[in-house]
Formats: C-alpha cells, structure tokens, sequence
C-alpha cells in the first residue's frame, strides 16, 4: 500500500466515526487510539461549528430576539450522542446536526413575532444538507464514473432541493445582516428556492419558477432532452435555456444515460 | 537581519479598526476580501498583505484551475510571498475532509510529493513559496522520518522559505515533554521568512492545550524572541488569529506586546 493511501486511512479514521470503531481500522493499530479520539471529536465539533456558523447565520443574526444562538447546539448532549454515528461531510451527519439547529432555534419564543422563522430555518437547513458529500478537489477527477458516449441525458444532481417558502425569503436575507433594531420583516409572498452544489462544493441559490420546478422533478438521466420537454410541457428552447442555468448552478448535470 | 514587520491577519468583522489602525505593518489575507466588504479597499491601500489562503494541499498537484486563483489573489493582495501548508486533510477521492490541519505522514513518498508539488506550484508564481509546518496531536506509526528532518529535506530540495509556526512546534514540544526551545533548535530555521505567534488555550475535547485566537502568553512571546534571534532570514512576524470571536482589543495588544519583544 502506498503512503497516501495509508494517509487516506486516517483521514477517514478522524472523519468517519463507525470505521474508527471498527476492527479493520482497529487492527492496523496506526496511531494510539484514545489520542486519535480525541482528536478526532475536536475535528467533528470544529466541522460542524463552522457550517453552521455559515449556513445558519441569518439565525444567528436573529438570536438576540430569539434567544437561541444555532451553535449552542454543539454543546447539547444530542451533538454528543450524534458523535460515534457521524461521520464528517457525509449527507446524513449534515442532516442529523442541521435538524439539531432547526429544533433547537424553533423552540424558541421571541418577545417579536418572527413569522419567516420556519421558512427561514428550512432554507438554511437546505443549504447545509446541499453542501454535504463528496466533492471534486481537483479539475483532473471531475470525469471519474462518467462513462463515453454522448451527454444528452439531464440529471438532477443529488442534494439538489427547490424550497417551496410562504415568505419572500431573498428580500430579508441582506438585510438580517445589517444593523436592525426591530426584526426586519418579509413580505408573505410564495416563493420557490432552488439549492444546488457545485461539484467543487459550491453552494448557490435560485429563485425557480415552474420550469425549473418541473426540470428539477423529471431530470433522471433517463429521459432525453425531447422526452423531458414533452413530460415537462415546456418548448425546447425553453428547457434549453433553463437546463444552461441549472447546470451553471450544480443542479443537473449531463450524462451519458447508460 | 533586516528589519521585521509585525502584523496580523485580516479579520473582516474588525475591518473598521484595522482600516485605520496604527502599527501594524502587514495584514495576512485567510480568504479573498467580501465583495460587500466596505473597509478592503482602505485595507489594500494602507497594508502590505500576504497571501496565506488554501491553495490546495501539496500532496497532490495542484490544477490550472487552483493556479490560475493563486496568482490572481497574489496579483490583487501584492503579496511579497505566497504561503501554504504541510498538510493533507482530504482524502485523493474526495470523500472525507477534515477541514482543518492534519501533517502529512514524514515519509520518502511523501517528501518527494510535496517537493514535486511545490516545485511545479513555484514555478507557477511571480512571487517565492513559503511552507507553513503543522502540528501532529498525534504520531502516525508509518512516518520513517521525524518532521523537523523531513522539513529540512523539503527545504533544500526546492528552496521554498519556511513559514514557522511557533505555537505549532511549541504544543508539540508540550506534547512530548520536551523543552520548546530544544525541539526548536531540530528545525531547519536558516530557511525562515515568516514566523506565526499567537495564544494557546485549554481545548475540552482534546483534553489539553490547542491552538487559540487568544493573545500569547508572555512563555510563547519569550519563545518568539528566542525563535527570532535564530532565524537570520526572517522578513515578517504575524499574530496568528483569524476568527469571527477575535476581538479588536486582543489584536492590536497582542500586535503591541509583539512588537515590544523584539
């Protein structure tokens, strides 16, 4: 084995908690393994604290009327009861620790009605789910398990999420942020969200509308481009323009269909 | 040994203070400015920055695409020097990430990566390539070298600086029960342009002291007097915090206090 796969395996014994635990890991007897626990939480709690300092940060730029700060969470015995399941930037430990957040500031009872709370919650949930998983670190991998042929077939990529909110969330965004006094207010307005992940992990939102909504529905890799404008009831041009979008945004991506 | 700047990391949330500050003479740039950021403008006026993002770890090539942001960024901060680290924190694959330091194994393999790595990144660049150490919490049985042998080795094979991180090499002469100053010595400080100082603190996971945006101790401040005085090619000393929780006041003494020992 080469070194840098021996470099893989700890890497993935700090960040994936059941391989920790498991013989295989065990009996290669690497590094002392009480050191490598500990570290191996510090690493977790400093993850986790980052994202959610990042992704919940318009909640937390509520806390002063809510009184929950997001990242209270990471002391909470729940977070320690995640740790020996959790494994670091998978899609279901990124779920499990942004349920967390969302439970805990939802609990609260601010003295100022906030009613874009839920919807506000839900969104910076979906960006932290989206953001979870592997990701391409080098431009030289990005083909891996893409097969030759021709990329005709539209997928939407896993993770990608369209927010369906009652409030027009993108006009209370910025304004979170900025010095406020009172709660800066949304309008009630229905407003679709699409979230979505770049390959090298980036994360970016979009207002969507119905073709985004039904491209986002009925992109499986299966159907062609013909196929998917019938079921979408959209012209070809028009999913032409909105799949352009959506692939700039990480949401679908093209493959060969085999 | 010419003079030494004294400076700190930019920490956007201090933008306001640091855009008028005193004192410092250089600001470390972590990330690429806010496009929303009122103060950088003021800041790339007044301050001479250094490069000190990720880049991307050295155990692997980095792409066009990576080199293509590193030169913008040197090319917008105007950095004398572009910094990185001996780190390999992700996996090859892409499915783990720690997002935060982990050294590499000091192996032959690796050594010859990372002098490969390095030497095409340099080759890439308009400005030198310092390489920043990384402190081990815990020793991996695979490494064949020990880490100050193997930095010297990478050193002289590329001829990059060394960005010394001197709480990194004090926590791990704490961890082994060995004089800072002793383990110090082992490092090769001859190829040194920049050194970091900045606090340590308790860390209740770690069960023991880590690395903290906390102000040095008057012990790691006498250690970075010691660490100066052997380190003729130094250019460049910066308090090592960047984090949402610095506070202004804990920069600018800490600056202060830096200043005032060398």
């Amino acid at each position: 084995m080469s070194d840098r796969a021996l470099q893989d395996r700890v890497i993935r014994a700090l960040a994936d908690a059941p391989y920790r635990a498991s013989p295989e890991w065990r009996r290669q007897e690497l590094a002392d393994p009480e050191r490598l626990e500990r570290y191996a939480r510090f690493l977790a709690r400093h993850f986790y604290h980052e994202r959610i300092a990042h992704f919940f940060k318009y909640s937390r730029a509520l806390a002063r009327v809510t009184g929950r700060r997001p990242d209270a969470v990471l002391k909470r015995p729940a977070f320690e009861t995640l740790l020996p399941t959790a494994v670091l930037g998978s899609r279901e430990t990124a779920r499990a620790v942004a349920r967390l957040v969302v439970e805990h500031v939802a609990s609260a009872e601010p003295a100022v009605p906030i009613p874009y709370l839920r919807d506000l919650l839900r969104y910076e949930e979906a960006m932290m789910v989206a953001e979870a998983g592997p990701r391409v670190w080098r431009e030289d991998t990005m083909e891996q398990g893409v097969g030759g042929g021709e990329w005709d077939v539209p997928v939407t990529v896993e993770g990608t999420v369209l927010l369906e909110l009652a409030y027009d969330l993108p006009t209370v965004l910025p304004k979170l942020l900025q010095s406020w006094t009172e709660p800066p207010t949304a309008p009630r307005k229905a407003t679709k969200l699409l979230v979505a992940r770049s390959r090298h992990g980036r994360v970016a939102v979009a207002r969507g509308d119905e073709a985004v909504a039904a491209v986002v529905k009925l992109a499986d890799g299966k159907r062609t481009l013909a196929e998917l404008a019938r079921s979408a009831g959209l012209e070809v041009a028009t999913l032409e323009e909105t799949l352009k979008g959506l692939t700039e945004l990480g949401a679908v991506r093209f493959s060969t269909g085999s | 040994m010419a003079t030494l700047m004294i400076g700190a990391f930019y920490n956007p949330h201090l933008g306001a203070e640091l855009a008028r500050a005193t004192g410092i003479d250089h600001l470390a740039m972590a990330d690429p400015p806010a496009p929303s950021d009122p103060y950088w403008p003021k800041v790339r006026e007044r301050y001479t920055l250094l490069l000190h993002d990720y880049l991307g770890q050295l155990s692997e090539p980095l792409d066009g695409r990576a080199i293509e942001r590193a030169r913008a960024l040197a090319a917008l901060y105007r950095t004398p020097w572009v910094a990185e680290h001996f780190q390999c924190l992700h996996t090859e694959d892409g499915t783990y990430n720690l997002n935060y330091v982990l050294p590499p194994l000091y192996t032959e393999e690796f050594l010859a990566r990372f002098v490969a790595n390095a030497n095409a990144l340099k080759a890439r660049l308009d400005q030198p390539l310092v390489m920043e150490n990384i402190p081990g919490f815990f020793d991996v049985k695979a490494s064949q070298l020990s880490e100050p042998t193997w930095l010297r080795r990478f050193f002289e094979a590329t001829g990059t600086g060394f960005l010394l991180d001197l709480p990194h090499v004090w926590l791990e002469a704490h961890y082994q029960g060995m004089k800072p100053e002793r383990w110090l010595a082992e490092f090769p400080l001859e190829h040194v342009v920049e050194l970091h100082v900045a606090g340590v603190e308790e860390d209740e996971d770690l069960k023991g002291l880590w690395i903290a945006p906390a102000e040095p101790s008057v012990e790691m401040l006498d250690f970075l007097a010691h660490a100066v005085a052997h380190c003729p090619q130094a250019k460049a000393v910066t308090f090592d915090a960047f984090s949402p929780s610095l506070t202004s006041d804990v920069l600018f003494r800490s600056v202060e206090r830096i200043r005032a020992v060398l």
